[in-house]
């Protein structure tokens, strides 16, 4: 039963000062807005370049200084792309384009790549030239007719909004620019997967992996993910799904909406959360099934699947010693966040006392209200949550326990909360292996982080005494 | 050697005309990006303790730097964490300006963080709409505690070397004038709390070591981890040091003309000789040079060994030297001269044109103090995209091996050229400034010898050339 406090004009927008205790208490909207923030996020043209660097041997030119040409660089570590194979440019702005315009040397800089061997390039545009007025959708079109590639201008400038916005802008400038001249034939039995990289898990290529896996097996096909190794053919090839699968609660709903608008294609497990934990997965799973015809199928993936959880934390091992009844704080995003309230809960039978996400769209607040009164949870909740605002929450919860990265396990240092587990991006943990936390093997691997991160808390640093050898 | 594939061919003199005159300016925008005048700014101001940065602009400025540099602060130098916040423009900001939103974001911070210093940062953004930056600093700094300064430092605004200049020039608003000389006490200066794979923290203990053993104690290490305090009383110092010639030299130039602290230009103490020059740059300034000479004779005779294998590796050889992208240019030419005086022949390898625009006076001060090494740059160093710069650089770099008798690489182990090859780019822990270094480049040279036939692994070819 839903109470109150679980209502999202009710929750908390979280303090704003270590001291205002009462500034705490006021209802969001009577608290004066926080100037000064310590992000989590980066911006719009960070998401944009996460986008659109998952077209596999595309062509990305940031018309930006060079400063935000490393958000770029992050961006493409971001999508794993090849750098024998996806090539990043920049115009390098300075004063002069500031002050004259940029036109000209956008104009140049794409003359130049005019030899390389791409299929397409996307002009992403920062904030210093669409401040200025630089009209780049107007110089792709000019120069478009004078090299061998296809150039979708992106105009995801920073100040647009974050880079959940950005990746939102991408995806729609690629619908639009890309859709083919002819509406092809409906593919029956076929999807189109939207946004797998806006997910704090920092090998969610293992996610993504996992849901291909799933569709196969259930006889559909994947006709465009959008985008990871996304093949420029596979945009044009978008009209022809059935349905869409929007795979982050950050980013991608707009496209989903468009979609629908454009092609009349449906999004599937809308407002479901995505799949991370017993029933979260058996409910996503449940509504695809019956989605595809294959409500049989799905029963035997989810009968083998949790068996295989209870088989492997049998014979390996499962520290119930350690999550029973432990209050804990998830700090993530929403996409991994929201999913844990409720595997963490019901799975590991912890008690979440925090819920701190780093985003907060609408449909958001709605999911996460729902989750929470279904399971009967009051935690505290911050949604769009900055770093101070985290610690804060942090500091006035005081669990014993985080689900977050390694930028809490750095700022509670002082707060006197024993453990940090590292899986919501950055971890500073390196791996080489993309590891799910969708689906049943990525329950083990999320238990197997927790239980590493736990073990090495418990370890003691310091020696009693040397040793004689 | 295909000439082909040689874009220039000559002296550091020559090639330093060269640039002077505006050639060898890369056509391609993409071919060379360095960070910009907002990302380097930040990361000489992120060397202050307690520092609280305010940036004018877009969240996505704030959390790139604070991820590149903040983060690996804590996890690698030990730092505590500490804020890195912005005001989020967004495009309301844009259009009405953000002023009002930014005093009010200083004021915050203040009340948040307990910071000694806030610096307010401007990025392009407000660097666009004019958002007076130093004039909220102004109005702050009477309403709060911590000490408030403003930068401007719009990406746009200028080459990433401007932004350490101007931090450091911003920086100096913290210092006392001269007062009462702080005896055997000296600052080292330029340094940026990164932390930067060129500024190692080994590097810097060796050299406070070696202070120590003659005499000489450390006020601060401006900026890297360095507090307002030291700041305040940096001045009065008897004396500044660089840890990198380069870095040091703008600060030291700007501190002498406004405060009359003497400098210590000395190179970076690579080898023996620089090693010696660097400690008597600041004992002999001090009045400590015979307590000086006696440490240098006392540490010169313990690595002997090391120095002998060094000599018996170079002598005679043609040292292939390319660092010059990583760990950095100025390392590149300490280390040609660190090979001639072992009795190589040293050719610097890919010194890019843009490199030696940004480091003009510190070329101009080597050149001056007689280091001209050859220098060659290769077509690879020019090429679009990394993919096609370092498979072309390869094969160039195989050439050149090819063309000189007995040679030896001295360089990333990107490349491998064939010849004897010493990696001077792992980051070990191990430092490679003064004696500790001189220990260090001789356990590395004696392993790449004895390992040069040794062929390069199928998996690190495919990965880094795409054979």
């Amino acid at each position: 039963m839903a109470t109150d406090h679980h209502r999202p004009d009710a929750f908390s927008g979280g303090p704003s000062a270590a001291g205002d205790a009462d500034e705490a208490a006021r209802p969001r909207a009577d608290r004066p807005r926080e100037r000064c923030h310590d992000p989590y996020l980066r911006c719009a043209l960070y998401g944009a370049a996460q986008a659109t660097l998952g077209v596999r041997g595309c062509c990305v030119l940031s018309h930006s200084p060079q400063g935000c040409f490393q958000l770029v660089d992050a961006a493409f570590g971001w999508q794993d792309a090849d750098y024998t194979e996806t090539l990043t440019l920049c115009t390098k702005l300075c004063e002069d384009e500031i002050v004259h315009g940029g036109e000209d040397l956008l104009e140049r800089t794409i003359l130049e790549a005019r030899d390389l061997d791409v299929p397409v390039m996307f002009v992403l545009t920062a904030c210093g030239p669409e401040i200025v007025g630089d009209d780049v959708t107007a110089v792709c079109e000019h120069v478009a007719p004078r090299v061998g590639f296809r150039i979708v201008p992106v105009l995801c400038a920073g100040f647009r909004g974050d880079q959940y916005h950005g990746t939102d802008i991408a995806l729609e400038a690629m619908l639009e620019h890309l859709e083919p001249d002819e509406r092809p034939l409906r593919r029956p039995r076929s999807v189109c997967l939207l946004a797998p990289h806006a997910n704090c898990n920092p090998t969610w290529m293992g996610d993504l992996a996992w849901v291909q896996e799933v569709l196969a097996r259930l006889g559909a096909t994947v006709v465009a993910t959008l985008t990871h190794e996304t093949l420029p053919a596979e945009l044009e090839r978008v009209p022809e799904a059935e349905a869409c699968l929007v795979l982050s609660h950050d980013a991608g709903q707009r496209a989903a909406d468009w979609l629908a608008r454009r092609y009349g294609i449906e999004q599937w497990c809308r407002g479901v959360p995505l799949p991370i934990g017993f029933s979260n997965t058996r409910r996503w799973l449940t509504e695809l099934g019956a989605r595809l015809g294959a409500a049989s199928e799905v029963e035997r993936i989810i009968a083998e699947g949790e068996r295989a959880v209870v088989a492997a934390c049998r014979r390996k091992g499962l520290e119930q010693s350690a999550f029973h009844r432990a209050p804990v704080a998830i700090v993530a995003d929403a996409t991994v966040g929201i999913p844990l309230v409720r595997f963490i809960t019901e799975d590991l039978e912890m008690i979440p006392r925090l819920v701190c996400l780093r985003s907060g769209q609408p449909a958001t607040r709605d999911l996460l209200a729902r989750e929470l009164a279904d399971l009967g949870l009051q935690p505290r909740v911050e949604f769009e949550a900055d770093v101070y605002r985290a610690r804060q929450a942090l500091a006035e919860v005081r669990p014993e326990m985080v689900l977050g990265s390694n930028i809490e396990r750095h700022a509670v240092e002082a707060l006197g909360i024993p453990f940090v587990f590292r899986i919501a991006d950055p971890i500073s943990r390196f791996r080489m292996v993309n590891r799910a936390y969708f689906g049943y093997t990525g329950m083990l691997n999320l238990i197997e982080c927790m239980q590493n991160d736990w073990w090495d808390r418990y370890r003691s640093r310091d020696r009693r005494y040397r040793a004689r050898w | 050697m295909e000439s082909d594939r040689i874009v220039f061919h000559g002296t550091l003199a020559e090639l330093l005309d060269k640039v002077e005159r505006g050639e060898m300016v890369p056509r391609l925008q993409a071919s060379h990006a360095p960070p910009c005048k907002f990302w380097t700014a930040f990361q000489v101001l992120n060397g202050i303790r307690h520092m609280v940065p305010v940036i004018h602009g877009p969240k996505g400025c704030t959390y790139s730097v604070a991820a590149s540099y903040k983060m690996p602060g804590c996890e690698y130098r030990g730092v505590p964490f500490e804020p890195t916040t912005c005001t989020a423009q967004n495009e309301v900001d844009v259009v009405y300006g953000g002023e009002g939103k930014l005093l009010e974001a200083v004021r915050e911070a203040d009340r948040r963080y307990n910071p000694d210093l806030i610096v307010i940062l401007s990025c392009c953004c407000s660097g666009i709409t004019g958002d007076d930056v130093e004039g909220v600093a102004h109005t702050a700094s009477r309403e709060v505690r911590a000490r408030v300064l403003a930068i401007r430092s719009e990406g746009f605004g200028g080459d990433f070397r401007s932004g350490y200049e101007d931090a450091f020039r911003v920086v100096m608003d913290l210092m006392e004038p001269r007062r009462e000389i702080m005896k055997g006490y000296i600052n080292i200066i330029g340094a940026r709390e990164g932390p930067t794979y060129t500024e190692w923290s080994q590097d810097l203990d060796e050299l406070t070591r070696l202070l120590a053993a003659i005499g000489v104690r450390v006020n601060g290490v401006l900026c890297g981890g360095c507090t307002v305090e030291q700041l305040r009383r940096a001045p009065s110092v008897e004396l500044n040091a660089s840890w990198c010639y380069d870095w040091g030299q703008k600060f030291g130039d700007l501190m002498e003309a406004r405060f009359g602290v003497p400098y210590a230009r000395t190179g970076q103490p690579y080898g023996l000789a620089a090693t010696e020059e660097w400690a008597l740059g600041v004992a002999v300034p001090l009045g400590l040079e015979e307590r000086a000479r006696e440490v240098l004779r006392k540490e010169a005779e313990a690595v002997a060994p090391e120095l002998e294998t060094l000599r018996r590796c170079f002598e005679g050889k043609t040292a292939l030297i390319e660092i010059s992208e990583f760990p950095g240019p100025i390392r590149a030419l300490s280390l040609a001269r660190m090979t001639q005086e072992l009795g190589a022949h040293p050719i610097v390898i890919n010194l890019h044109p843009y490199t030696v625009k940004e480091r003009m006076p510190s070329i101009k001060f080597l050149l001056q103090r007689g280091q001209n090494p050859e220098v060659i740059l290769t077509k690879g160093l020019f090429a679009l995209g990394s993919f096609a710069s370092s498979s072309e650089t390869q094969a160039e770099v195989e050439d050149i091996a090819r063309q000189y008798d007995r040679a030896i690489y001295v360089g990333t182990p990107l490349r491998q050229p064939g010849v004897p090859q010493l990696n001077m780019t792992t980051i070990t822990g191990f430092p490679q400034y003064g004696f500790a270094g001189i220990r260090n480049m001789a356990r590395l040279v004696q392993s790449g010898l004895a390992h040069a036939s040794r062929p390069r692994s199928r998996l690190f070819r495919q990965v880094l050339y795409g054979d």
